[in-house]
């Protein structure tokens, strides 16, 4: 996918000072609501530090449950650790069978249709609604927080992934079947690989959709360490600071993953033409 | 900027404006039998009657920490709560005054009939259920593991704490999802007569019984702005500690149709009996006590430091 247009030429150095750009913007939009922040809170007090905590409060629980010393300290960074073990296993459970089921359905039409069809229809549920169920089911464990993860992972994979087969350009397919690829080797070889940039796309879908099924099923789940039972721990305590420090935990992590797997699509779609350097 | 201005002025008088309207009285309680002179003084109609013209609107909580979320919200004004989310509330500069003790001891460590559960030890890789997290079962409840070498979960350990409404322990129980209980009566006594297994009484579990359960907690600005509301209510509350200590059947009576009113579940009188034994009723606040029970508050890990309690306390209220 090389161009040899000479107008390209610059477009690297063009590109990296457009992104420091957007960083500076992106530092500079932090900064002010760190500002607007601590504006209301420690300069005009207009709620209660119990009711919305300063930045400073906050920060002291991150440090805290980060990297402190003490005994009870450090809880944050375990948190951390189970859930992303716990969303981790998930997501690989639900890309796992959501490829399965996608593959099934865009290789077998009735499949498609009905299947298809009921898991559109399970994903406009909230994932927290199959908590309750998830409990009684599995009981009050890792398990039930485990199932609502792979249940919300998995659909937006198996569709994207039965949605790009079908949309694999006929052309392609076509040529397939010319070069002799049957059946199997004919999906293996032609069509998965062009359908590679819309699967991707499926994959960060189901990467948010996993990362926000746990954490609600974390919350109602508080048994182990985790980031939604922090997030209880610190409603039951009167410990404001440590639920906005844990939501402050829970978006950059939801980000960074998001951010990640865009890269990878954004090279993906790149390097198949999808989109034109710019 | 000047609509940016007016914007925070306008939430700021909002926020002031949350004054009390003396003209109601919003009182918290639990449906237990840790909170009996709640139910007592709310079925015999006393509280009502002290507080004359004002309106007395009781709403019931599950446990101390939602009760105290709606607090912080300033939508309660008195309260039953236990000493552990009333000291972690406090410590947090929630405006709050512990004015009189309401009931000590009454809580038990009840475990399920097949969970092979049979002392402290046992606890090890079981499911324990107490009323939620940080409340005043669950830090005495991280104590007792302590005490035994033993650790919840969440803090690295293999003993799996979980929140269960204590109206709803029964049916934890009967199901199996829980294998031991850390419950304020009459939600032990009631396990124990489904033929449950008493682990720890209510004595054993900590300082020898000599603990208190529950507290009367009032908001400072409320106190300030309706004394004489609040001395009024804390008459009604000695009167029916008084009621519960001189007429214990009655009493019964009374607790149990303010119970099956609250949770749907009509106790036994025998049950509600012995819940009873286990629960002393006095408006008498031990400082001490709650001192250790700040100090296993940060031992749970649910505060950092022990607060100056004496600074919460408000015994004056009461003594009027």
């Amino acid at each position: 996918m090389t161009t040899t247009s000479p107008a390209l030429d610059t477009a690297p150095t063009r590109r990296r000072s457009s992104r420091w750009r957007t960083l500076a913007w992106q530092l500079a939009g932090l900064a002010l609501l760190l500002a607007l922040w601590w504006l209301v809170t420690d300069v005009l007090k207009l709620y209660p530090p119990y009711v919305f905590p300063s930045p400073k409060a906050v920060w002291t629980e991150i440090s805290y449950g980060l990297w402190g010393s003490g005994p009870q300290d450090g809880k944050l960074l375990s948190a951390i650790g189970n859930s992303l073990r716990r969303v981790l296993l998930g997501y690989a459970a639900a890309v796992l069978l959501g490829g399965v089921v996608g593959l099934l359905m865009g290789a077998w039409r009735p499949l498609r249709e009905t299947v298809g069809a009921y898991l559109t229809g399970i994903q406009s549920v909230p994932s927290i609604a199959f908590v309750p169920f998830a409990i009684l089911f599995f009981g009050l464990n890792e398990r039930a927080v485990l199932f609502v993860v792979i249940l919300e992972g998995f659909i937006p994979v198996a569709l994207a992934v039965s949605g790009a087969l079908m949309n694999v350009p006929p052309a392609l397919r076509v040529a397939g079947r010319t070069l002799g690829a049957r059946g199997l080797s004919l999906t293996t070889g032609v069509l998965l690989p062009s359908a590679v940039p819309s699967i991707l796309t499926g994959l960060r879908t189901a990467w948010s959709f996993a990362w926000r099924a746990l954490v609600g099923g974390e919350l109602l789940v508080s048994a182990s360490a985790s980031l939604g039972s922090q997030l209880e721990v610190g409603r039951n305590t009167a410990n404001m600071a440590l639920v906005i420090a844990t939501i402050l935990i829970i978006g950059t992590i939801g980000g960074l993953f998001d951010a990640l797997l865009r890269a990878l699509e954004a090279r993906v779609r790149r390097d198949y033409g999808l989109e034109v350097p710019q | 900027m000047t609509r940016i201005l007016s914007l925070l002025t306008a939430a700021l008088l909002a926020t002031s404006a949350q004054a009390q309207n003396p003209a109601t009285v919003r009182l918290g309680y639990f449906p237990n039998l840790t909170h009996a002179p709640a139910l007592v003084g709310l079925e015999r109609g006393i509280f009502q009657k002290a507080l004359g013209s004002a309106k007395l609107d009781a709403r019931e909580f599950v446990s101390g920490t939602t009760l105290m979320e709606a607090f912080a919200a300033g939508q309660i004004d008195l309260a039953y709560v236990g000493p552990g989310p009333a000291i972690n509330a406090a410590t947090r500069g929630m405006p709050l005054q512990i004015v009189a003790g309401a009931s000590e001891a009454g809580a038990g460590l009840i475990a399920r009939r097949d969970s092979g559960i049979k002392t402290y030890k046992d606890l090890a890789g079981k499911r324990v259920a107490v009323p939620s997290l940080g409340n005043t079962q669950d830090i005495s409840l991280r104590h007792l593991l302590k005490e035994q070498g033993l650790k919840a979960q969440a803090d690295g350990g293999n003993v799996n704490v979980t929140p269960v409404p204590p109206a709803d322990v029964l049916a934890a129980f009967a199901a199996g999802r829980v294998d031991a209980a850390l419950v304020p009566e009459p939600w032990g006594a009631a396990l124990e007569a489904q033929g449950h297994r008493v682990i720890g009484s209510e004595k054993t579990v900590w300082r020898g019984g000599q603990y208190p359960t529950t507290v009367v907690i009032v908001n400072a600005k409320f106190a300030q702005a309706n004394p004489a509301l609040v001395t009024a209510f804390l008459k009604a509350h000695s009167d029916a500690v008084a009621f519960l200590n001189r007429n214990p059947a009655a009493a019964q009576t009374a607790v149990n149709r303010q119970l099956e009113k609250l949770t749907g579940q009509k106790l036994d009188l025998r049950v509600l009996q012995r819940a009873m034994t286990r629960t002393r009723f006095t408006t008498s606040l031990d400082l001490n006590a709650l001192n250790e029970y700040a100090a296993l508050n940060v031992e749970a890990g649910y505060a950092r430091s022990v607060p100056d309690l004496k600074t919460f306390l408000n015994p004056n209220f009461l003594k009027k």
